[in-house]
């Protein structure tokens, strides 16, 4: 196999984009990854492209990114893998070009939750992600998923509300530097506690927005990387991991094993292990969803999540910053775009050039869960060609 | 004769006087009673079902099949469906041969069911009069609205009252059909009070006449229409499932957003679902609910056995649904639940309790109830009853 570099990164603001659509924010979004390359870029040098879009909401979704960004004549793959779907795109793209067939990729992500009413919204993207006969009718909304596993959590580890009020104060403080970000306000553990219940125990605090937005990449193979920068960021590691789709069949929701599986993958092609990581960006749909997260990940022992919180051992300035760039609570959560943009934040942090900029970081890890939580995807970067 | 009594009240609404819970309809209810009903008898000795009502939950489209799901009856036994009251109630129970069940199930004017079952041995039940007039003082057609011409001094006066004279009826020991004074002045003595006056006030009815030692007679009122009967003294197992009355939770109604439904998905997921039957492996002995091609534990792909899940259960997790969600009444409550002794965990809502009352570690059964409205079709499997005395326990 060979090096794969990452040498561009762009994104679109997050938020409620309602003056763009689809045609619009990706290639807004590769032109602003195109324009971060240090020596120049020619977009006519991409061989191939992957495009994650989880629901795509104007129709046939590679050929608008193809069509949209000028790339009429290279293969255009639209991938879908639930909220995993952008580092499972970034995954193939290294694929890609570590497997010698391409020399120059794109990797682009994007979705549009705001497309649809908020009276359908829950249905339209429920029936993607449920079986038809058993759980679509039950009424099992995202935040329920993600509740079940998050009651559990809380009723075997020591863990709180409190705890969890800890994850959204943190991020949403991360959010405020970062003029991408969806939700740009600090908050207090009181605000996060005292918000309306959305799905018990999250309150509206412990949720993610729903967004919309666009993130692209640019991948090299180590050969041609001397053309575009001096200072590449590596892909040194990707996993992917997936479990039992229904909740029924799951014996222990405490964890999400998808997360354990791609971990274990990614940190062995690395050649690390999580003790290395130097700053993370994790999916934090639900406040304890960051919790588990940490324990899935090895940033802590089991059940012992709280206290890395407790402790601002993941805040900016801590031991191990998670989410500095506001994560999918502040920043916002495109589903589609939401792996890709982590690696966008992780390419400026390991470039010294982050908004909220974890000093002397080396090693960094972009981490996705979804589905009726049954994916995960995990990109590890790194200033290290290796 | 009438070998078995089975009835079920919603927990929501007065005690006499009930409402329905979201997830139920004629069909859920109607499978309670009945499952009360063959408690105290032996189910394979039932050979057909009538289900008696004025609502229907399809009038085209099938309730049969469902409800002899619910009820764990094999799909072939004749089902009759069957539009009427209290009066018709009666008459078929009369009429029938032994082994049959007959549900009688309402809505309006007091949601609830009763079953009874036929047999050899029980009590008499005859009628001794019967008569059909026609004073539409309530009206629906196949089309929908009801209509409800508003005199019910009419109705007493012209109707009940002169359709008992041609009858030449004397005072009764329980009126089905009619509510309270109106029920009370046709009687001797002390009536027992009934929760609805549709098809199942006939049913209940008998249910307050077990006991009492001596032959009762009883009419059954639907309007203009009666069927008077006599009811015998003989021993009749009578199950209640009549919980304390809870005032209803107030929640954000459901909008008008139809939930899509595939009907393949729905055909072939239907036997597990309504009958709640596991695959079983016949490598490992592992039970999978749903049922798989390939098992869970050994990845097994011969063929399965069919076996039936254990109905006893305990909440393993729990959540709560507050945010407004398209199609569904809220809050709601999810539960991921623990069968006994079967390795199983089903994935349910609550029912029969308020939102948000359960909390891991409490324990319940599985009940059959509507899980939903897809596009017009009535999605049923099974939801969680909480049993708070057994929690306790």
């Amino acid at each position: 196999m060979r090096r794969v570099a990452m040498v561009g990164a762009g994104m679109t603001q997050f938020g409620e984009l309602f003056g763009l659509g689809i045609k619009e924010m990706v290639p807004m979004a590769v032109s602003e990854a195109v324009a971060s390359v240090d020596k120049g870029f020619d977009r006519t040098a991409i061989e191939a492209a992957w495009f994650g879009e989880l629901v795509p909401t104007d129709g046939f979704a590679s050929g608008i990114l193809a069509d949209s960004c000028g790339l009429l004549d290279i293969p255009v793959t639209r991938l879908e893998n639930a909220c995993a779907t952008g580092n499972d795109a970034v995954r193939h793209g290294f694929l890609g070009v570590a497997s010698g067939m391409y020399d120059v990729v794109l990797v682009a992500g994007a979705d549009k939750v705001r497309e649809t009413s908020t009276q359908t919204t829950f249905w339209d993207w429920m029936s993607m992600t449920r079986d038809m006969a058993w759980d679509f009718p039950l009424g099992l909304v995202a935040p329920a998923n993600f509740a079940l596993h998050a009651a559990r959590y809380l009723h075997e580890s020591p863990a709180t509300r409190e705890h969890m009020a800890m994850v959204a104060v943190k991020n949403h403080h991360h959010g405020v530097s970062n003029p991408k970000a969806q939700l740009r306000f600090d908050i207090t553990i009181e605000d996060v506690l005292n918000a309306p219940m959305v799905v018990e125990p999250f309150g509206l605090y412990d949720c993610t927005p729903q967004s919309d937005g666009a993130a692209a990449v640019l991948l090299v193979a180590e050969d041609v990387v001397d053309r575009y920068t001096d200072r590449p960021v590596w892909i040194r590691g990707v996993g992917l991991g997936v479990d039992r789709v229904m909740h029924a069949h799951k014996p222990d929701m405490t964890t999400f094993p998808p997360t354990v599986k791609a971990a274990k993958k990614a940190y062995a092609m690395a050649g690390i292990g999580p003790a290395d990581i130097d700053v993370a960006e994790v999916h934090d749909c639900f406040t304890a969803v960051e919790l588990i997260n940490y324990e899935d990940l090895g940033f802590c022992e089991k059940f012992e999540a709280y206290k890395l919180v407790e402790a601002g051992e993941t805040s900016v300035g801590g031991r191990l910053p998670v989410n500095p760039s506001g994560g999918l609570k502040a920043k916002g959560h495109p589903p589609g775009a939401t792996g890709v943009a982590q690696c966008v934040e992780l390419f400026e942090q390991l470039r010294q050039s982050a908004c909220n900029q974890v000093d002397g970081a080396r090693w960094a890890l972009a981490h996705n869960v979804g589905g009726p939580t049954a994916v995960s995807a995990i990109t590890i970067l790194s200033r290290e060609k290796g | 004769m009438i070998q078995s009594i089975g009835t079920y009240l919603p927990s929501w609404g007065k005690d006499l006087s009930r409402l329905p819970g979201d997830d139920e309809d004629v069909v859920t209810m109607a499978v309670s009673a009945g499952l009360n009903a063959l408690a105290s008898v032996d189910p394979g000795g039932v050979t057909s079902v009538h289900l008696v009502s004025r609502e229907l939950p399809l009038l085209e489209g099938g309730n049969s099949a469902a409800l002899l799901a619910g009820l764990g009856l094999p799909a072939t036994l004749d089902v009759h469906e069957q539009s009427g009251g209290a009066p018709a109630a009666l008459m078929t129970a009369a009429s029938v041969p032994p082994g049959t069940l007959i549900v009688a199930a309402d809505l309006d004017g007091g949601a609830g069911a009763a079953a009874v079952i036929t047999g050899r041995s029980g009590s008499s039940l005859e009628i001794t009069g019967r008569i059909a007039r026609s004073l539409p003082v309530a009206a629906r057609g196949w089309t929908g609205p009801r209509r409800d011409y508003g005199d019910p001094r009419l109705l007493r006066e012209l109707g009940v009252k002169e359709s008992l004279k041609e009858l030449g009826a004397a005072k009764v020991s329980a009126v089905a059909g009619l509510r309270g004074k109106e029920a009370v002045q046709l009687c001797m003595g002390d009536p027992p009070a009934l929760p609805t006056v549709g098809a199942s006030a006939a049913f209940f009815a008998l249910a307050g006449l077990v006991d009492r030692g001596e032959l009762a007679d009883l009419v059954a009122i639907e309007q203009a229409s009666l069927a008077l009967a006599a009811f015998g003294s003989g021993p009749v197992p009578v199950v209640r499932e009549e919980p304390v009355a809870r005032a209803p939770i107030a929640t954000r109604p459901a909008s008008d957003t139809d939930i899509s439904i595939s009907l393949a998905a729905y055909g072939r997921a239907f036997d597990a679902k309504l009958r709640l039957l596991a695959a079983r492996c016949t490598t490992c002995g592992t039970l999978s609910y749903p049922p798989r091609l390939r098992c869970i534990s050994c990845g097994s792909e011969e063929p399965t056995d069919t076996v039936p899940l254990s109905r006893q259960a305990e909440v393993y997790t729990v959540a709560t649904i507050h945010v407004p969600v398209p199609g569904l009444g809220t809050p709601y409550t999810v539960v991921l639940a623990e069968l006994d002794h079967a390795g199983v965990r089903v994935l349910v809502r609550l029912t029969g309790a308020p939102p948000g009352s359960v909390a891991i570690g409490d324990r319940g059964r599985m009940v059959f109830r509507r899980v939903a409205i897809r596009m017009g079709i009535p999605d049923y499997g099974y939801a969680f009853l909480p049993s708070p005395e057994e929690t306790a326990a």
